[in-house]
């Protein structure tokens, strides 16, 4: 992600939630499906808003560090529109732009001078699986943890305790999403037992086959393809 | 990486910059054997807050700068020289700026010119002109010395270079000279050891030199 072109881009995604006690039998299943090992998650996020007066409207972005990382970064994500219209309506992934850019350490500060100002941080825990199945699909397990005082992510507290977020994404351009979309709606499917997933702000609970679905993932370890 | 100062050309009294005085320094840097080795562009771009209030516009910083170096392509530098704030990020932060729509672009100059080599040292002279003209606002020069990147170990060396080339200059009685102003790295939060972070800084603080010498020059005019 080193060049202007690279960093910006379309990005399909969907989610879901799950409850905690069905989170192993969920990384069983990943585990079977993508023949990779999870890797840990750790991502302090920062959503920063524009000043009332600055701007033709209210800007935010995001400002987030993998904390998993030997020295950790920074990376400002601004998350743009979602792709409009019939089309859009008709598929089940959202498909919207994204614009990324790695920053030195003191971003929140000149952000801030710059009449920005510190909307919510959130802490999420978790793991995620990273593997090649029609897409370059990213599939991330969490907790999402809110701070109670400013930065202070060691007295993190999960915002909904007892649920974790599940979210599928994949990196897109504007000639292959329709595959991209395709290759992750095939993929939910084999999460469907256990979570289902949709577009992000649509609603749909946890799914009533989740305990029977994840006490046969546990008692075979993954091995039965529900 | 390597020790560097970026000098700014200063003109005597009632004198201005202009492309003759830029030849007679290239050839200058010619006659004491410093070698071609292509041309150099550097981008300085001021930018604005875009405001709904005109009136508040004192709660937002008038001297926010955004630069792109040609030695890194993929970085863009921003800084804010008032709270003494430089940035580094990948050149895809113009992209999301865009998108944010907090602050525009009001006027970017083209740093731009011709790269020599003098044995250690390389050598980077060019002219100071806005985007879409040719108006020229200013003359800089690069000195670099590659072996060190110590600001500290290396200052000597560069003073006695820059004497050097000043005195070469001196020969051919132009109406100015070439500064350098050294500003306080450690109040930017950066070390000794130099990177491309100190290099925006020093085009920050000669682009402040450059308008301060214009405005000078304008009373004198006017």
């Amino acid at each position: 992600m080193s060049s202007r072109l690279e960093s910006t881009f379309h990005e399909c995604v969907v989610q879901g939630i799950i409850e905690t006690q069905h989170v192993e039998a969920l990384e069983i299943l990943l585990q079977g499906l993508c023949g990779v090992h999870r890797e840990r998650l750790r991502i302090h996020e920062l959503c920063l808003k524009s000043s009332p007066n600055l701007g033709n409207g209210t800007s935010e972005f995001w400002l987030v560090s993998d904390l998993e990382q030997p020295e950790p970064t920074w990376t400002v994500r601004h998350i743009g529109g979602a792709m409009r219209g019939a089309g859009a309506d008709q598929i089940s992934v959202l498909v919207r732009s994204v614009a990324e850019s790695r920053v030195s350490k003191n971003a929140l500060r000149l952000f801030y001078a710059l009449g920005y100002r510190l909307d919510h941080e959130l802490l999420r825990v978790g793991f995620s699986f990273h593997f090649q199945r029609g897409a370059q699909i990213t599939v991330t397990v969490s907790s999402v943890n809110k701070m109670l005082k400013l930065h202070a992510i060691d007295e993190a507290v999960p915002v909904t305790p007892g649920i974790q977020l599940v979210e599928v994404t994949a990196p897109a351009s504007g000639e292959n999403y329709t595959e991209v979309v395709a290759a992750i709606t095939s993929f939910c499917e084999h999460l469907a037992p256990l979570l289902h997933l949709s577009k992000p702000g649509v609603l749909t609970g946890v799914v009533p086959t989740a305990a029977a679905a994840a006490a046969s993932l546990m008692s075979d370890g993954g091995g039965t393809i529900l | 990486m390597p020790m560097k100062w970026v000098l700014h050309w200063h003109p005597n009294t009632g004198t201005t910059v202009n492309s003759q005085i830029l030849n007679e320094i290239s050839l200058c840097v010619e006659c004491i054997n410093g070698v071609k080795e292509g041309r150099w562009k550097a981008v300085l771009t001021f930018y604005r807050p875009i405001l709904r209030d005109q009136a508040l516009a004192a709660e937002f910083p008038r001297d926010f700068l955004g630069l792109s170096l040609p030695e890194e392509p993929n970085k863009y530098y921003f800084i804010l020289r008032g709270q003494r704030i430089v940035l580094e990020a990948d050149s895809s932060i113009q992209v999301i700026m865009d998108k944010l729509q907090s602050y525009k672009s009001r006027v970017s100059l083209n740093f731009e010119g011709t790269q020599y080599r003098l044995g250690d040292f390389q050598v980077r002279v060019g002219k100071v002109v806005p985007s879409h003209s040719e108006n020229m606002r200013g003359i800089v020069m690069e000195v670099e010395y590659l072996p060190i990147s110590s600001t500290e170990k290396c200052r000597q060396i560069m003073a006695e270079f820059v004497d050097i080339l000043q005195e070469a200059l001196s020969k051919r009685s132009l109406p100015g000279q070439f500064m350098h102003i050294e500003p306080n790295f450690a109040e930017y939060g950066l070390l000794d050891h130099y990177t491309s972070q100190h290099t925006a800084i020093q085009y920050a603080t000669v682009m402040a030199q450059l308008i301060a010498t214009v405005q000078q020059v304008q009373p004198m005019r006017n």
